[in-house]
This record gives structure tokens, C-alpha cells and sequence, in this order.
């Protein structure tokens, strides 16, 4: 009980500092809602991310949600994913409700459910970028950090922004980052971009204005690193002994079916 | 406390939203969203499950919530639990978990599971493991 007061005690006192750190900020773009500063880092953060060949990152994501009663509850996601592009991709993603790897190769992908043991294996695109479009697309599927592996990621972004600031500077795990906010009419957006030559991104913080409750995904991503080694062999699913195959719904009779 | 809080939240809002028009929605065209709703699909079902099992409710409606939908929509009404009885399933109807007494039988290499006078088989429906009435 006292952790959890303290936590509440903290994240007012957070939120007290980061209100009154916005404050100067604001009276200064109140004019110009749309700061250009802004736009320049989530550009240099998207440019660079495009730009590179491979790398893998470390993601903890904290998903809130409201039970029917309208009682809070949270759920913590971790991924670690590995890109190599233009055709490698893999993800791990572990919480309390999932267990899954998703590999793809190039020429196939694979969702593995470890817990389960099953898999389910599709014949994929070739780039990762088609083979994302597909997966979603096609079977429903969400890979992780999918944002970060789109070539057009910023126009997506700043499509419908209304505002965009620069918050400040901060440290998130040891790393200085510019914090940055957006605002779109039912979106409010805040990334943290890491200061210096490699403008990656820290954090991620994405709430939903279309609830009273205001409702946020949050993202903070560590151990970046842009010249991974990778195996070519290791975005290749080799089952393991004992899981067995299973199929993907097509989206159409997914959506379509009911218990009924 | 909590009021302190939603004080606290309110007013960094304030603070940091500006009053816009609010023309016709643009969801963000980006992947944060669409996985925070496949993540959250799985919890609801776990959590109508959960509820269903810690209340020893065999028929509560909310027993076999229909899977989630595909990643953006929004969340499904839960459906009611497949009869008891034995009343047969259309083919192709998606539960999120197996109904009570399912045994395993494998044939040609799928495992099916039969109760309830309904064979299923496993399926991935989005990034969710779901259960599809099926003929072996």
C-alpha cells in the first residue's frame, strides 16, 4: 500500500512537474500551433530509423485499460525484435497474456505460441514492409514495433496534427531525449527522441481522446542497437518437438463468425 | 488520492491540450493502437473467463466471449456459451476457449477437440489462439 502511494504520489508530482514545464513552452507556440522544432526531431528520428540496415530493440509497453466496473487495470508487454532489412524480422513478445514469437525469413512467416505450443505458418511477401501490410491486412496480425520499420512513418505520424511541441529534455534509462508532443483530434501523441547523432526514439506515449478516461499506450524502448549480429538462420521458425501446426482464420471469417 | 490525481491529470491536459475543432476521426495510422487493441482482446476473454471460473458459473453468458475481432475494430459483445446439450454448431463458429470436458482426438494429423456434440480445432484469429467448429 505504501509502494502504491508512492507511486500515485510520484506520478502527481510528475505530472505536476511535466504541467509546469509545458507551460513556458505553450505560451510560446500558443501562436504557432504546429512547432517546426518538433516536426525537425520526429523527421530526424523517422530519416533515421529508414536509414538504417538492421538493428534490435528492447520494448516495454504498458497498455491501460477499463474493466466494465471502470476499475483500471494495466498490462505490461515486453518485446525484444530484431530487424534486417529488407526481408528479416524477429519478435518476441512476452506479458501476462501472451507468450508469442513471430519470425519472418523473407519467404514465409510464423506466429509461435510458446505457451500453447502451436504455430501457424503463411507463406509471406517479400520485404518487410509488404509482409506487414499483409499480416495486417490479411490475417489480422499486429507485429510488434511495426512503427519503427515503416518508410513513410512520418507523414502516417503527422497526418491530421494539429499541435506539435517540444516539451523539454529529459533522461529516460540513462539516455538524454527530446520530449516531443502531437496532438490530433482524437489522438494525443508524445514521443521522446535521443539527443545527439543517433535520434532514436526512447519512448512512445499514445492516448485516446475519445474516452473520458483518457486512456494511454506507453512505450519505452532501451538496449538499441544498430549494428546487430544476425544469423540469417535466426529468422527461420524451426518448430520445436512437441508443437503442432495450426491455420490462420482468413480477416473475413474471423470477423464474421460468432458463437451463435 | 484518486481525486488528487484526476486533479492532477486534468490539469496537465488543460495545460497541454489545445481546444481543437474536432472534424471527422483519423485514427493514428500507426501500429501502437491496433496492438494495444490485440493485446487487450486476449485480457478481456481472460478476464471474462477468469470471472466466470472464480464464480464456478458453468453457463454464464460471457463463458465463451466470441474471439476478438480483427485488431482495430472494436471490442465484440461476448456471445453467449455454446449449449450444453449438445446442440450442434454451424461450422466455422469461433470460440475463444475450449467449452468444459473437451477430449482431444487427433485425426490426419490435426487435433481436434470434441464436446458438447461439436468437434473444434485450433486457429490463429490475428495474433489470438482461437477454437473453429470443424468437421475431422
Amino acid at each position: 500500500m505504501a509502494t502504491g502511494n508512492f507511486r500515485i504520489a510520484s506520478a502527481v508530482i510528475a505530472l505536476v512537474v511535466l504541467a509546469l514545464s509545458v507551460s513556458v513552452p505553450m505560451q510560446v507556440n500558443a501562436q504557432a500551433a504546429v512547432d517546426p522544432a518538433a516536426k525537425q526531431t520526429l523527421k530526424r528520428m523517422t530519416d533515421y530509423l529508414d536509414s538504417l540496415k538492421q538493428f534490435s530493440v528492447h520494448t516495454q509497453t504498458t497498455l491501460e485499460d477499463l474493466l466494465d466496473s471502470g476499475q483500471r487495470i494495466d498490462s505490461d508487454v515486453s518485446a525484444s525484435v530484431t530487424i534486417s532489412r529488407p526481408n528479416k524480422l524477429r519478435a518476441k513478445r512476452q506479458g501476462e497474456l501472451l507468450d508469442q514469437v513471430f519470425f519472418y525469413d523473407g519467404k514465409t512467416l510464423t506466429l509461435h505460441n510458446r505457451s500453447d505450443r502451436v504455430y501457424g505458418t503463411e507463406p509471406a511477401p517479400a520485404t518487410i514492409e509488404e509482409m506487414l501490410r499483409y499480416a495486417n491486412d490479411s490475417l489480422g496480425l499486429i507485429i510488434p514495433a511495426a512503427d519503427l520499420v515503416y518508410h513513410n512513418a512520418f507523414p502516417m505520424l503527422m497526418q491530421g496534427v494539429t499541435s506539435a511541441m517540444v516539451v523539454g529534455k529529459t533522461v529516460i534509462n540513462g539516455v538524454t531525449c527530446d520530449h516531443l508532443a502531437f496532438s490530433r483530434p482524437d489522438v494525443d501523441f508524445q514521443v521522446w527522441v535521443a539527443d545527439g547523432t543517433q535520434p532514436l526514439p526512447c519512448k512512445y506515449v499514445v492516448t485516446d481522446k475519445s474516452t473520458p478516461a483518457l486512456i494511454s499506450i506507453s512505450t519505452v524502448m532501451s538496449d538499441w542497437n544498430v549494428a546487430p549480429a544476425v544469423a540469417d538462420d535466426s529468422f527461420t521458425f524451426v518448430p520445436p518437438e512437441g508443437a503442432t501446426a495450426i491455420t490462420f482464420l482468413p480477416l473475413d471469417v474471423s470477423s464474421g463468425a460468432t458463437a451463435q | 488520492m484518486k481525486t488528487i490525481l484526476k486533479t492532477a491529470v486534468l490539469s496537465v491536459c488543460l495545460g497541454l491540450l489545445f481546444l481543437v475543432d474536432v472534424p471527422p476521426e483519423f485514427p493514428l495510422r500507426v501500429e501502437f493502437v491496433p496492438e494495444a487493441h490485440a493485446i487487450l482482446g486476449v485480457r478481456r476473454r481472460a478476464f471474462r473467463r477468469g470471472a466466470v471460473i472464480g464464480a464456478g458459473v458453468a453457463a454464464d453468458e460471457t463463458a465463451a466471449a466470441v474471439a476478438s475481432q480483427p485488431a482495430a475494430a472494436p471490442p465484440p459483445a461476448p456471445a453467449p456459451a455454446p449449449a450444453a446439450s449438445g446442440k450442434p454448431l454451424p461450422l466455422g463458429t469461433v470460440v475463444s476457449s475450449l467449452p468444459a470436458g473437451c477430449t482431444s482426438t487427433p485425426v490426419g494429423g490435426v487435433d481436434y477437440y470434441y464436446c458438447g456434440g461439436n468437434f473444434y480445432k485450433a486457429a490463429f484469429q490475428g495474433n489470438n489462439l482461437v477454437y473453429v467448429t470443424a468437421k475431422p
